[in-house]
């Protein structure tokens, strides 16, 4: 409860602070450059590219045009999943923009912007069988055991596969997306879960390879992750990210990635209903 | 005061003098510097953004006992995996057979010569290539269902071990006299009687030690298995930070058990040093 009203509290005192301009925070503006920590396996959202090893994605664009619209450059660095949180939390990045979820159970420790719909979704290798994702009860399952992906399957098996009378779905762990994808393709598993907006960019790269079965089964947003200390740069970033989705720099990007149909019409704090 | 009585001219007696202590200030100086160092490095941890109780709870947590099993079952396997093949390795590595001699020294290069955590993830991703596997005529299976994570690490860990500890054993039987298998030949025994009855005892003295290193080594080399889904120590614990964010406080819970590991393995490795050196115990002193 404390915790509920301190929040709401920085949430008013955010609204007041933005009410003026926001500024960025001395230290930033003094280094001239944000610090940002990605973990680049996540095509298309940020990955290296193959041919030039330069580090690109939605979320590197949206990052770019952030900084340009600030004044600041940003000098980038890499890390697993699991270690953006501790990488927020140790000032090693201001904020994260990494195709990390907005779930409550990571709010405890940070705040988040949501700027892409998104969510989990079942795909198999083009010639399975199954037609509907109730298809996949009792079958294996795989996904990035570091994200919150294992939590929504056991979930959505409980919700879906148990009251038809099913067995439910056995959850096996992948290391990251493409280590999931290839043990859906040597059969290890039956089918795979993967970010809704991961997909499209997955498809290109093998045409014809794999197939989504059914909708996103979850709906989420991806957030850009703030310290909770940090009002002030939430505000300033939220504030542009806001023009930029007012004055069509956010669908440009978006649309380059194929990724238009994932835009949110306004950024939201902490947002996603799970 | 007394005068000092003169034993011969030039010579003053110094036996009734007190002697005195040396003070030892610098040790005393770096001493208190490093306990300093440490109780501020104590007091950081101990104020630093940790949450002592996620510690405690999950110290004795089933998952990570149940990690620590699984670490400790593969450390075993692999590293016996690895001494088989170290010891043949070995053998065929000082035989006068040509091919022998090539097959194993192309082992050694080989697993020798790329990572580990590559090797790991290739036993794994082995049905890409053999999709299935099998005796052709007698029995196969999809190449996914044998090559479980479990096989996967054990092969993995197991051949680059024996790579390593092939050499190991090189040296422990180059270390026994050339005499002694002079002697072995003059007495009318084979080469792989005389290895098994003469060389390997008196090599394994000289091979404990870097072997009980190696063991030490494996032990925390498991943890890159990981990567494949192996439910050891650190793929538990990461699991388990991965769904609370806790990252430090696992990474912690891990670390004090390795560490725990590793304190009773140094004792029993000086036991085991001690049996194999019966016969030289003088010189091991």
């Amino acid at each position: 409860m404390i915790r509920l009203s301190l929040s709401l509290g920085l949430a008013v005192l955010a609204t007041v602070t933005s009410a003026q301009a926001a500024e960025l925070p001395a230290e930033i503006k003094q280094a001239g450059a944000l610090k940002l920590t990605v973990n680049s396996t996540y095509a298309p959202m940020e990955y290296r590219d193959p041919a030039t090893n330069e580090l690109v994605g939605l979320d590197v664009d949206l990052a770019n045009e952030l900084a340009k619209r600030l004044g600041v450059k940003i000098v980038w660095s890499e890390t697993p999943f699991a270690e953006l949180i501790p990488s927020l939390q140790t000032r090693r990045a201001d904020f994260i923009i990494s195709g990390i979820s907005d779930r409550a159970s990571r709010r405890e420790t940070a705040d988040f912007v949501d700027y892409l719909a998104t969510g989990p979704q079942f795909f198999v290798m083009a010639d399975n069988a199954a037609k509907d994702a109730t298809d996949l009860c009792g079958k294996k399952v795989g996904t990035t055991r570091s994200t919150s992906f294992p939590v929504e399957i056991e979930k959505w098996s409980k919700q879906n596969c148990e009251p038809a009378g099913k067995p439910a779905i056995q959850y096996v762990p992948g290391e990251n997306s493409i280590d999931v994808r290839n043990q859906l393709k040597q059969g290890r598993i039956d089918a795979a879960v993967q970010g809704s907006e991961t997909l499209p960019y997955a498809q290109t790269q093998e045409p014809g390879k794999y197939r989504v079965v059914g909708e996103p089964f979850a709906k989420g947003y991806q957030g850009i992750m703030f310290r909770k200390d940090d009002a002030a740069l939430r505000e300033v970033v939220t504030e542009k990210l806001t023009a930029m989705i007012a004055d069509g720099a956010y669908k440009a990007v978006l649309d380059k990635w194929g990724l238009g149909a994932n835009a949110v019409a306004q950024p939201m704090l902490n947002a996603a209903p799970q | 005061m007394k005068p000092v009585p003169a034993l011969a001219e030039g010579f003053p007696d110094l036996s009734g003098m007190r002697i005195a202590r040396e003070p030892h200030w610098f040790r005393w100086l770096s001493a208190a510097l490093i306990v300093l160092v440490l109780a501020a490095i104590v007091r950081a941890f101990a104020g630093g953004q940790i949450e002592w109780s996620y510690v405690s709870r999950f110290l004795t947590a089933k998952v990570i006992l149940e990690g620590i099993v699984n670490t400790m079952v593969m450390a075993v396997l692999a590293m016996a995996l690895g001494i088989v093949l170290g010891v043949v390795v070995a053998v065929m590595r000082l035989s006068p057979n040509p091919v022998l001699k090539t097959v194993a020294a192309g082992y050694t290069w080989l697993f020798r010569g790329t990572p580990l955590i590559l090797q790991l993830l290739l036993w794994f991703n082995l049905a890409l290539v053999f999709p299935t596997i099998g005796i052709p005529g007698l029995w196969s299976a999809r190449a996914v269902d044998v090559m479980t994570p479990f096989l996967a690490a054990l092969l993995g860990l197991g051949i680059n071990q024996g790579a390593y500890t092939s050499e190991v054993m090189r040296a422990g039987m180059l270390s026994v006299d050339i005499g002694q298998y002079e002697a072995a030949q003059a007495i009318g025994m084979g080469r792989l009687r005389a290895l098994r009855r003469i060389i390997l005892p008196q090599a394994m003295r000289v091979v404990i030690p870097p072997l009980g290193n190696e063991f030490i080594g494996m032990v925390k080399a498991t943890s890159l298995a990981s990567v494949i889904q192996y439910p050891e120590l650190l793929h538990n614990a990461e699991n388990i930070y991965y769904a609370n964010s806790r990252v430090i406080e696992l990474l912690i819970v891990a670390g004090l058990w390795y560490l725990l590991v590793v304190s009773i393995l140094t004792p029993l490795q000086m036991l085991l040093e001690r049996r194999f050196a019966r016969g030289t115990l003088r010189l091991a002193r």
